[in-house]
């Protein structure tokens, strides 16, 4: 074997280990025992933007003008290391003047070389400061999601204890219940879904679908565009709700001619409000009622309570009708 | 002497309940209101035995409620979704007896009848 063979061996042997090292997805040092860099691989140099010349033969510590002299790395490499031959996952938080602040995974592993007994050492750096982010806003969108869940269910709660129950069967109460739980989980799902400027139209269309027996039925009148935010979306889906409900069981749609005309203006000014008007026709003539019951009050509530609007429900002989007002600037309502 | 309370709840369902349940428990209800506004306008006119709050009111929160009764000497409770309100609500919110949510009635009305007697 000549001098020739001996370099063609020793360069094969170090092309592949290059490459093995190049092919680890993550960043990646090889140290002597004297922590000089013998070679890093390209992840390291991607990740920490620095240049390979200026990478290998040079003390760790002294990389990149002293940026990796880390208080917990030294003391992961200088203490924990020689004690034990591999360090999984060691967490290190640091602020890197270029890159700025990295959240690391550090594993670390000596390599006994039996040829010229000698340690290497192989560091891998896994970049979690991208996950460790996501991490935090996951655990934060499941905070608010877990939050929003137990309000739903106290909503749900009540909902079920306010339904009269009194005096009437236990298909009856289900059904009213059951109706009231569906306002609520459709105002949910809207809420949820961004349907932006068209929030009202698509919340007419919605709240008023179970009760389309045909599309006389309940003719909602185009409108202008109007973005609503939940609290407003769950209060109206609930007062439409009543409304249909009513209407059914005393009013208009209680005929099979019956029929309820919605509609809704906008009153632009200093102080915009939003106008509905839900108009029945076509049904048995109209009494006052003697007392009201829980879905007037609900309607009454809805809107006044923390939306800081009115309602007005008129009892006139050819159809109920009800005007609900309701302020669109958030400054105007009751905090 | 009538015992009274106030009730700040920013979910009107919530609120309509929780006033029906106690007004049939003998109680006489402060509100309910939605918002710290009203909440301290009610507190101005009238000093309650306790006060029940909610601490997320929508876009503000119940801290400066909280504040005010705990200024007057009213003993509250809170009836929050949060597991630890004084994260979210501040330090006056701290080792308040909670609720929860949803609410179960019998915990509403002993932590109440504790809080009226101390």
């Amino acid at each position: 074997m000549d001098l020739e063979d001996l370099y063609r061996i020793l360069r094969t042997g170090h092309v592949q280990a290059q490459g093995i090292v190049d092919t680890v997805p993550d960043p990646m040092l090889v140290l002597d025992s004297a922590l000089t860099v013998q070679s890093a691989n390209r992840a390291f140099f991607r990740t920490f933007a620095v240049d390979r010349y200026d990478t290998i033969g040079q003390h760790l510590y002294e990389l990149g003008n002293g940026q990796w002299d880390i208080p917990e790395l030294r003391h992961l490499l200088g203490e924990v290391i020689p004690k034990s031959s591999a360090v999984m996952d060691y967490r290190v938080t640091h602020d890197f003047p270029q890159i700025g602040k990295k959240i690391m995974l550090l594993t670390a592993r000596t390599v006994f070389n039996p040829d010229n007994v000698s340690h290497l050492m192989l560091l891998s750096i896994v970049d979690i400061t991208e996950r460790s982010r996501k991490e935090a806003e996951f655990e934060a969108v499941f905070g608010e999601l877990r939050h929003r869940l137990k309000n739903v269910l106290g909503l749900v709660r009540a909902l079920a204890n306010q339904t009269k129950a009194e005096g009437i069967s236990g298909e009856e109460y289900r059904k009213v219940f059951l109706g009231r739980l569906h306002a609520v989980a459709d105002a949910n799902d809207l809420a949820f879904s961004d349907h932006g400027e068209d929030s009202l139209e698509a919340l007419v269309a919605r709240a008023t679908k179970p009760f389309q027996t045909t599309p006389e039925t309940i003719i909602v009148e185009p409108g202008p565009p109007v973005a609503l935010a939940s609290k407003e979306i769950m209060s109206l889906s609930l007062l439409l709700h009543e409304l249909a409900t009513n209407a059914i069981k005393y009013g208009a749609l209680s005929a099979p001619a019956g029929t309820v005309r919605i509609r809704w203006e906008v009153e632009q000014g200093d102080h915009p409000l939003l106008r509905l008007s839900w108009r029945e026709s076509g049904g048995p003539p109209v009494r006052k009622p003697a007392s009201t019951g829980y879905g007037t009050q609900l309607i009454k509530f809805a809107i006044a309570y923390n939306l800081g609007g009115q309602v007005e429900q008129k009892y006139r002989t050819e159809g109920f009708e009800a005007e609900i007002v309701v302020p669109l600037e958030r400054a105007a309502r009751p905090d | 002497m009538q015992k009274t309370i106030l009730i700040v709840e920013d979910e009107f369902v919530i609120a309509m309940d929780l006033k029906v349940m106690l007004e049939r428990q003998g109680w006489r209800v402060l509100g309910p209101v939605a918002g710290v506004a009203n909440a301290l306008r009610l507190l101005e006119d009238e000093r309650p035995t306790v006060a029940l709050l909610d601490v997320n009111l929508g876009d503000q929160l119940v801290t400066l409620v909280a504040e005010a009764l705990r200024s007057r000497g009213v003993p509250f409770a809170v009836a929050s979704a949060y597991d630890k309100p004084e994260l979210v609500g501040g330090a006056v919110l701290a080792g308040v007896p909670n609720v929860g949510k949803p609410t179960s009635e019998r915990n509403l009305l002993e932590v109440l009848a504790k809080l009226s007697t101390s």
